[in-house]
């Protein structure tokens, strides 16, 4: 009852203001008071509710349901209704931060406001791996990542007896019928020609970015692969995948790490590899929308951003969730709170840290492109994949 | 006065079929001729989201997804219709549309759990397996009953076989009951009953079935999704792959494909048929 009237009573004494001629920043502050509405995945979240969220970052949220899939923000923001509803959003990096700055749906940031920014882990500095995946074309940071992770091989230890370090068992004889990718041509084809060029098998120049004739020959590849019944189907959806381990119908899928994770958790011996080829790394990154800094919520999104960049965030993504922290600290931070991580959660978290690091050190990685150059030919060749 | 009110009446509905059927409709046609451009589309003319699918593995996919709908359409038929036989000819009156709701069902729980709910009996590891096995009747899993065609072809029978024993149920609802006791009286054996009486009285509701059950069959990406094999596909995920990839003209392209193939099926069906007789009510 008093938010609504202190609400609008701000509301209309910014109107007042406004009508006085008083300067634009007073409307915004004027604004402030009303929560920030995001727009994120549900992974975004670590605690039970989005209001607990919303309490540890000191800023009243207003949660709205996001797919991972890039193309329901173009829609949103670029032809639909996107800057009126939302102040923030996610979105994966590499690609979509710079259509999304390209068409001014977002804003550059002033990350000298964001007070765990120093936190950040060096990956995104300047000339550095990830450098472009937060930046607009311009070079403006547009993006504040707060998950990431290098993409491998699920497997089931027990049953395919021992360890596995090579995507060479995915598309082994030895697995033939028991075997899994994604049903989405970015990831696979990308995986795939991670595989097939640091083995030696093809030639590719960039696996993010392949001319039409390497995703020719990588798409071949895999229709021979399923012409010989090497997979039991293409996954597609966080459950979905799950499914697949937990109840061994394939033992070894390329999938997403929270994927490995809930399906070991529901008692089958699922693995998280590291594959000496390489793997396909990517992030996902909060930005602020041009309405969101338009009705005044600057400060909040960096409030916001602080929590995402703080290592109670990080601790807790990696720990329940499997996804890599964006930030330095996180040891620091769980052998500080015993209490939020015993000695098993804390040995957890460890492995889990030291395994990433090793995924994430292999030469032959490749970033998330959402957009390549040959884009059509990459649907084209995927249906033949799939028609096969 | 009267007449003007009459008038609102009539229009009300036209209005808003033209608003929400011939409009989205038309502007699909429209919208797959457009330029594509990096993130949307721009007003043009070209065919090449057209040419895009007819002549890339989509038409194949395309061609691929009727023929599982068809076998889909097919075996709710063989199931189906006898079902709604039995409740029209063996079921108490009173307890007919009872019988009947129970069939509603299962529409209470939502599809994608319905679907998801077959992965644990059909699976190599799962209950159908287990039976089979215990009983004796093979000896190591069978595992062509889900990620294949096959899972694709239950999927789309447990999810719609009730459209077909509604819709043919209602047919023969419809049916005088003097017919039934004009036919036992000359001693009408039951092949000649079915091939004489319930098959052409009920051909209405068997036509409005089947065509409900494979228009869904091609359209509805669920199911391939968690029951088909490797990339299993049909119309409505190409649609949906290509408005992933941003491919807007493509993705109106297929819908305005499937519509027109609909529509061409349903003339085919007319001419060979007289679907307009089909659809008269029994005098």
């Amino acid at each position: 009852m008093f938010e609504t009237t202190r609400r609008n009573f701000l509301k209309n004494s910014a109107l007042v203001a406004a009508s006085a001629s008083l300067s634009q920043s007073f409307i915004a502050d004027a604004f402030a008071a009303d929560p920030l509405k995001i727009w994120t995945i549900g992974v975004a979240k670590v605690t039970k509710t989005w209001e607990e969220m919303g309490k540890q970052a000191g800023v009243p949220l207003v949660y709205s349901a996001k797919s991972g899939s890039a193309d329901q923000a173009i829609q949103k923001f670029f032809v639909g209704d996107g800057q009126k509803l939302y102040d923030a959003i996610t979105d994966n990096g590499g690609g979509q931060e710079d259509a999304m700055s390209d068409n001014k749906a977002i804003v550059p940031l002033d990350v000298s406001k964001i007070k765990n920014w120093k936190n950040l882990i060096p990956a995104y500095n300047e000339g550095n791996v990830a450098a472009n995946t937060i930046r607009n074309k311009k070079g403006e940071i547009v993006g504040v990542p707060y998950i990431s992770n290098a993409d491998s091989m699920a497997y089931n230890k027990t049953k395919v007896g021992g360890d596995i370090d090579t995507w060479d068992a995915l598309f082994d004889s030895q697995f033939k019928g028991y075997a899994a990718m994604q049903n989405d041509s970015g990831p696979t084809l990308t995986t795939t020609a991670v595989y097939l060029k640091e083995s030696g098998k093809q030639d590719i120049v960039n696996p993010s970015d392949m001319s039409k004739s390497e995703v020719k020959g990588v798409c071949e590849f895999l229709i021979n692969m399923k012409k010989k019944g090497q997979f039991r189907t293409f996954w597609d959806g966080f459950g979905n995948g799950v499914d697949l381990l937990a109840s061994e119908e394939v033992l070894v899928s390329s999938c997403w790490e929270p994927i490995a994770v809930i399906a070991a958790k529901k008692g089958a011996d699922i693995h998280y590899g590291t594959m000496k080829e390489g793997h396909q790394t990517w992030n996902n990154v909060w930005m602020l929308t041009k309405g969101g800094k338009q009705r005044g919520q600057e400060d909040n999104f960096y409030k916001l951003m602080d929590l995402y960049l703080s290592p109670w965030f990080g601790a807790r993504t990696l720990s329940g969730l499997g996804f890599t922290p964006q930030m330095t600290g996180v040891n620091e931070y769980v052998d500080a709170n015993p209490k939020d991580f015993d000695a098993k959660k804390k040995a957890g978290i460890a492995k889990r840290l030291k395994n990433k690091a090793a995924r994430m050190a292999v030469k032959g990685n490749s970033w998330q492109n959402l957009y390549p150059k040959e884009m059509r030919a990459y649907q084209d060749w995927w249906s033949k994949v799939q028609a096969a | 006065m009267f007449i003007s009110k009459n008038n609102i009446l009539f229009k009300v509905p036209v209005i808003f079929m033209i608003i929400f059927f011939v409009l989205p409709l038309s502007l699909t046609v429209v919208w797959s001729v457009f330029e594509r451009t990096m993130f949307w589309m721009e007003p043009g003319f070209t065919l090449f989201s057209y040419e895009n699918f007819f002549f890339s593995a989509r038409l194949e996919n395309f061609v691929v997804s009727m023929l599982h709908s068809s076998v889909s359409v097919f075996c709710s038929f063989l199931i189906g219709f006898p079902i709604a036989i039995f409740i029209r000819r063996r079921v108490k009156k009173i307890a007919q549309h009872r019988v009947m709701l129970l069939f509603i069902l299962p529409f209470m729980v939502s599809e994608i759990i319905r679907i998801f709910a077959l992965r644990p009996i059909l699976s190599r590891n799962g209950v159908l397996n287990d039976l089979l096995i215990n009983f004796g009747f093979i000896d190591s899993p069978i595992s062509a009953f889900v990620f294949t065609p096959t899972g694709v072809v239950i999927g789309e029978i447990v999810s719609f076989l009730p459209f077909m024993i509604f819709s043919t149920f209602l047919a023969l609802e419809a049916i005088p009951n003097y017919i039934f006791e004009v036919c036992s009286d000359l001693g009408v054996n039951r092949r000649k009953m079915f091939a004489d009486i319930y098959l052409p009285l009920a051909a209405p509701g068997l036509f409005a079935g089947s065509v409900f059950i494979f228009v869904n069959g091609i359209g509805i990406a669920l199911i391939p999704t968690i029951l088909g094999g490797p990339g299993s596909v049909n119309a409505g995920l190409i649609a949906t792959q290509a408005i992933i990839a941003l491919d807007f003209p493509l993705a109106m392209a297929v819908s305005a494909i499937m519509m027109c193939t609909l529509m061409g099926l349903l003339y085919i069906g007319h001419r060979l048929f007289n679907l307009t007789k089909l659809l008269e009510p029994i005098s």
